[in-house]
């Protein structure tokens, strides 16, 4: 590691990961010279933060680049712009060769678990081959690690000699966790970890997360579009539209007092298994879809489909207002 | 007019043999539905809900086959219905939305070639007409600018407008009974909340009675007035959607409302997941299905299966708790009546 990348961070010690104005382009090709003709902006100066053992949800809907931030925090795509501390170090322009060591403490599980485990692989070398490429453990301590990690995630020791196709969906993304596990990460980014899973299964796995992160003091970053799991799961929450970081604080507060008019439909759309409170609770339809992310609204993004948008709203992008209590929200209103 | 049966399943089964044996997907499920009556059909995947519509419809492919029970349609039985019959009756009288409009719409054809070609074959319209039908019942979902949009392929709509334009086909015929197999699971939420607002105002616009197959119990407590609950292969509760919520009879239904958090709710309370998983439905377990996962489990669930109990009125569940000799049970969901704050 050099040290020339080394970023004193004077704040707080506490601070897992912050990333300030993260940017990522991509640029669409055209032609034998792959002429760049256009660039879709899936994050665009997204800035945030999360504390050590803290869980940052981050929702949205698809295509608002919540998926893009995560992979991009993890360097699985080259950021475009900004940067990103983890542990007051600068990772984000870091080459390959350096950011090596900072990969085994950064994991990240997979939303499909049917796709993202190799189909030729036994599970115990899923699980080991993290092992092999960090050098962490060979012979007869790997293996013991891995039925260690097998058992951690509530599987049985003698499932390591399976395959993939053996197990169910809930099984199978207990097998992801285990993987992301083996090389003792700080820091994981579970990207829609549960949504492939059914209501009885997605309990048990998010359970099983909240008791890992308790005893191994895990940093989460949990993106999801279901609201009422990341109000379960997450401290903090983020609110993602189009590239942009809408609004963020504690969870609490969010789900209590949200100031964005995004926030607040997202909220009210949300379909509440309780037929007394759906019929009495005034649900905010939102006119239209979300616009492409290849030629967005001037101004607020969110601009063609608020109620309350301004003439400046379509002229003068919002910038993040502190509301107090780490509450902070992008929009003219406030 | 109110209460007139629109269709009626009597006992269906249906298996699909596959090279390993015989796939017991529905094993005896019964339930009626009204004219104009919403009805939802909740369960886990593989618990047969979709086999059950996919059965109604008799849409079931190669190696599905119903091997016993009664449909009855609008007083017809259509269960050995020839299928040159059944082709009138299908799109015309019965139409169905699926939960991908992305590859349940024909990629090659547009939009309104798509809901002509139901329109032009039920009801013998010409082009003309058909495509001016189109149009108006493509506004009447809420696409806007439908007379331009008409033209459009299926790639230039967004998902949203994919699954309306999907709604749009399937209403083009003014169907009786409108089956919808998960139509917002592929959509964002707040996509989600327009969907379900445009099905509950078509409900009352065209008096279309509506199934409803979602694993999402706040989609079914928006929309439908009666609830299934299905799990391997059977309805393992049935009643008003209230009662469903709010005096849960059998354990797997209080184990579904326990598991999912509550937005609403301020409280932090450890999710009870229902431990295990379901069952094989190769070799499905002769007594309660739910038993290896039950809490409440005793001797004769894992013996024989549980006969239908009626707790109230039009509420049934198929648990041998209700039984007059079983222990009574007192289980907090977590949804209440009046937890209005």
């Amino acid at each position: 590691m050099s040290n020339t990348n080394v970023h004193l961070s004077k704040k707080d010690k506490n601070i897992c990961i912050e990333v300030k104005n993260l940017k990522k382009y991509f640029l669409i090709k055209k032609g034998f010279f792959e002429k760049k003709i256009q660039c879709v902006k899936a994050v665009d100066d997204v800035s945030f933060y999360i504390k050590k053992g803290e869980t940052l949800g981050l929702v949205g809907e698809s295509g608002c680049g919540k998926s893009t931030t995560g992979r991009t925090l993890i360097r699985l795509y080259e950021p475009t712009g900004g940067e990103i501390i983890f542990d007051g170090v600068e990772i984000g322009k870091m080459p390959e060769k350096e950011i090596h060591p900072f990969r085994k403490k950064m994991q990240m599980i997979f939303q499909d678990p049917y796709a993202s485990l190799n189909t030729r692989m036994t599970v115990g070398d899923i699980i080991g081959e993290a092992l092999d490429i960090h050098k962490i453990a060979g012979g007869k301590e790997r293996i013991e690690i891995i039925h260690d990690l097998l058992a951690k995630v509530g599987l049985n020791p003698d499932h390591a000699i399976r395959y993939p196709h053996e197990f169910s969906g809930g099984q199978r993304q207990r097998i992801g966790i285990a993987r992301a596990l083996a090389v003792k990460p700080e820091f994981i980014i579970c990207d829609e970890p549960i949504s492939a899973l059914d209501v009885s299964i997605q309990a048990q796995v998010v359970n099983m997360l909240g008791d890992l992160q308790k005893e191994l003091g895990l940093t989460y970053l949990f993106i999801a579009h279901d609201l009422s799991m990341v109000r379960y799961i997450s401290d903090r929450v983020g609110v993602m539209y189009l590239g942009k970081l809408v609004e963020i604080a504690d969870r609490d507060e969010i789900f209590k007092n949200p100031a964005h008019p995004y926030t607040k439909a997202l909220l009210s759309a949300i379909p509440i298994p309780d037929p007394e409170i759906l019929k009495t609770r005034q649900s905010i339809l939102l006119e239209g879809d979300v616009p492409s992310p290849i030629n967005p609204p001037l101004g607020c993004r969110f601009c063609s489909r608020c109620k309350y948008a301004m003439k400046k709203c379509s002229e003068v992008e919002p910038e993040m207002k502190n509301l107090g209590k780490g509450h902070t929200a992008a929009c003219h209103l406030l | 007019m109110r209460s007139e049966r629109l269709l009626e399943v009597k006992n269906l089964r249906t298996s699909f043999f596959t090279h390993v044996g015989e796939v017991r997907a529905i094993r005896g499920v019964s339930f009626y539905l009204d004219k104009g009556e919403a009805i939802g059909i909740v369960g886990e995947s593989g618990s047969g809900k979709s086999v059950t519509s996919m059965s109604v419809m008799k849409l079931l492919q190669y190696p599905g086959r119903i091997v016993g029970g009664e449909i009855t349609f609008n007083g017809k039985d259509i269960t050995n219905m020839p299928e040159k019959e059944m082709q009138s009756i299908r799109g015309n009288e019965i139409a169905m939305i699926f939960q991908d409009p992305m590859t349940s719409l024909n990629p090659v054809y547009t939009i309104g070639n798509q809901i002509m070609e139901a329109i032009r074959r039920h009801q013998g319209l010409s082009k003309r007409k058909a495509r001016e039908k189109a149009i108006e019942i493509l506004k009447l979902v809420g696409i806007p600018s439908p007379e331009k949009r008409v033209d459009n392929y299926p790639h230039e709509f967004s998902g949203g407008m994919r699954q309306r334009a999907m709604i749009a086909m399937a209403l083009s015929c003014e169907p009786n009974l409108l089956i919808a197999d998960e139509p917002t699971t592929a959509l964002d939420v707040t996509i989600q909340a327009q969907i379900l607002e445009l099905m509950k105002n078509l409900k009352e616009k065209i008096n279309t009675s509506i199934i409803l197959i979602t694993h999402d119990l706040g989609v079914v407590a928006d929309v439908c007035s009666r609830i299934l609950v299905m799990y391997g292969g059977l309805i393992m509760e049935e009643g008003k959607t209230e009662e469903i919520f709010y005096n849960p009879k059998h354990p797997y239904t209080m184990g579904l409302l326990k598991s999912i958090p509550r937005l609403d709710l301020g409280e932090n309370k450890r999710l009870v997941p229902i431990e295990g998983s379901p069952p094989d439905l190769l070799k499905p377990p002769k007594a309660c299905p739910f038993a290896t996962r039950c809490p409440y489990t005793m001797k004769v669930c894992e013996e024989m299966m549980p006969p239908y109990f009626e707790a109230e009125k039009n509420h049934r569940s198929q648990c041998w708790l209700l039984h007059e000799d079983a222990p009574k049970i007192q289980v907090d969901t977590g949804v209440k009546r009046g937890s209005i704050s």
